[in-house]
């Protein structure tokens, strides 16, 4: 008999290294003799799109197009560390260190350009692709070649630091700031359990989830989608089986892994609720995504038949077994 | 050592082999074709995947002097003339890729699969790819991607 049930499970996530452990991530920038703008930092591109999201930050600081910002990253001889890619932490701490140093460049052009142009400090000034103009009367402007050319570019070099601010949890009390940011999500499923043979299909499945601030939509969705198939696995396939401290699901024919027809299509849902200490108020979701997940179709699970499984992950054996118990 | 003939990517080629030596050992170390990965070596994974004569084979399991005088596709020669294939330009526009390890093979899976059906159901895309594993994407861009660009495919126009 197919049985269905729904389920839901709500989770927070504290970001980066957390209870005091130093969380630290660097960068520097520069404009060459062209006046094109370079930004260094050690921060990895696995596949999250760490290179994409974190060029966005300073091209947005700047006024320049993302494609323009020449960002070197990964290679220990020329960049700064930015720390590991890790804890969901580089958008937050690099994405930080990278809007701090935009900034400091951004303050240093901007009293170039007041030098030059001979404008006080009540001029609104605006940086649009690679030039500065004052906002009253933008025939007043210059570019950042011109810049580069009119200073020694030692000038045009600058280093910024961010630190994420956490202090150790006291265990007796719970008092401290273990994590800094908190991020926010939750998951929805339905799922059909066959009682006959307990294999379960996720029907529907919902996830939600709190980025702070939408950086990059598309990266987030593929983040998104890959967090559920990947939690979808923990919670009903993935089982390393290790006996005496010995893997033996060693290979893809005993440790499964979803494939495409297992994978469902989820609705997503992003939350912007910026957060005041992130650049632009964008959090890292690497692992918030993947959490909630297992928890609701725990739950599913229950509502559809009634029993609480306490172990992961739920093979159809083990169901079954579990059903059986209950009658 | 054995001298076998192989077409491969469209050209003619001539290569010394060992007789021990998989296809995609072949590929790789002897073509030096590095696109094709080796995931699990097992023919689980499909990340190794490539045409011959036309049908998707994961090049681990197959030796190499079964490629003797037969044709091979990799991921270097997908796109034509230089440029991109309408798959490989599909998975860059909607995200597709995310650390892309199973790209390559993924590619060539959708490639099998609209050579033999050019116009795929979401289901038939998502059987289609089901020999590739992802651990990054949950597959859900890769099956958008399939379909687009069998849609560009034939709808060149838009």
């Amino acid at each position: 008999m197919k049985k269905s049930g729904k389920g839901i499970g709500i989770m927070f996530y504290g970001t980066g290294y957390g209870n005091g452990y130093p969380d630290v991530s660097r960068a520097k920038a520069k404009i060459d003799h062209t006046g094109r703008f370079t930004i260094y930092s050690g921060a990895c591109e696995v596949g999250q799109g760490a290179k994409t999201a974190l060029a966005q930050i300073p091209a947005e600081i700047l006024g320049i197009s993302t494609k323009d910002v020449i960002f070197d990253h990964e290679d220990t001889k020329t960049t700064l560390d930015a720390g590991t890619c890790a804890a969901s932490r580089q958008t937050y701490n690099t994405g930080n260190a990278m809007k701090l140093t935009s900034e400091s460049l951004k303050k240093i052009l901007e009293n170039k350009a007041r030098e030059i142009l001979n404008l006080n400090k009540e001029q609104t000034l605006i940086f649009n692709d690679h030039h500065i103009y004052q906002k009253a009367d933008p025939s007043k402007q210059i570019s950042f070649k011109q810049i580069a050319g009119s200073c020694d570019l030692k000038e045009l070099e600058i280093e910024e630091v961010f630190q994420a601010v956490t202090t150790e949890m006291n265990e007796e009390t719970g008092e401290g700031n273990p994590y800094w940011p908190y991020t926010f999500g939750a998951c929805g499923v339905e799922v059909e359990i066959d009682t006959e043979t307990g294999g379960l299909d996720i029907t529907n499945a919902i996830l939600v989830q709190d980025v702070g601030r939408a950086v990059n939509p598309k990266l987030i969705e593929g983040q998104m989608d890959g967090g559920f198939a990947m939690a979808q696995g923990y919670a009903l396939l993935e089982d390393l089986n290790i006996v005496k401290g010995e893997i033996k699901h060693h290979n893809f024919t005993k440790y499964l892994i979803p494939t495409a027809l297992d994978a469902v299509e989820v609705k997503k849902i992003i939350v912007e609720d910026p957060e005041s200490s992130a650049p632009f108020g964008a959090k890292g979701i690497g692992e918030p995504v993947m959490i909630p997940v297992a928890p609701a179709i725990l739950n599913a699970i229950y509502d559809a038949v009634g029993v609480r499984i306490t172990e992961i992950p739920v093979t159809p054996e083990k169901l079954l077994k579990a059903i059986k118990e209950v009658g | 050592m054995k001298t076998i003939n192989m077409k491969i990517n469209g050209t003619e080629r001539q290569i010394e082999i060992d007789e021990n030596e998989r296809l995609l050992d072949v590929i790789r170390e002897g073509f030096h074709l590095t696109g094709t990965k080796e995931g699990c070596g097992e023919g689980e994974c499909g990340v190794c995947s490539v045409l011959l004569d036309g049908k998707l084979v994961n090049a681990c399991m197959i030796m190499a002097f079964q490629a003797a005088d037969r044709e091979v596709i990799t991921i270097e020669g997908v796109g034509k003339d230089g440029g991109l294939d309408p798959i490989q330009q599909a998975f860059i526009d909607t995200g597709a890729v995310q650390c892309g390890f199973c790209t390559p093979g993924m590619i060539l899976s959708a490639k099998a699969l609209l050579l033999k059906n050019p116009t795929p159901s979401k289901q038939e895309i998502r059987r289609g790819i089901s020999g590739n594993l992802c651990r990054c994407t949950g597959y859900e861009k890769i099956v958008e991607a399939v379909a687009l660009a069998s849609d560009r495919m034939r709808n060149p126009e838009q």
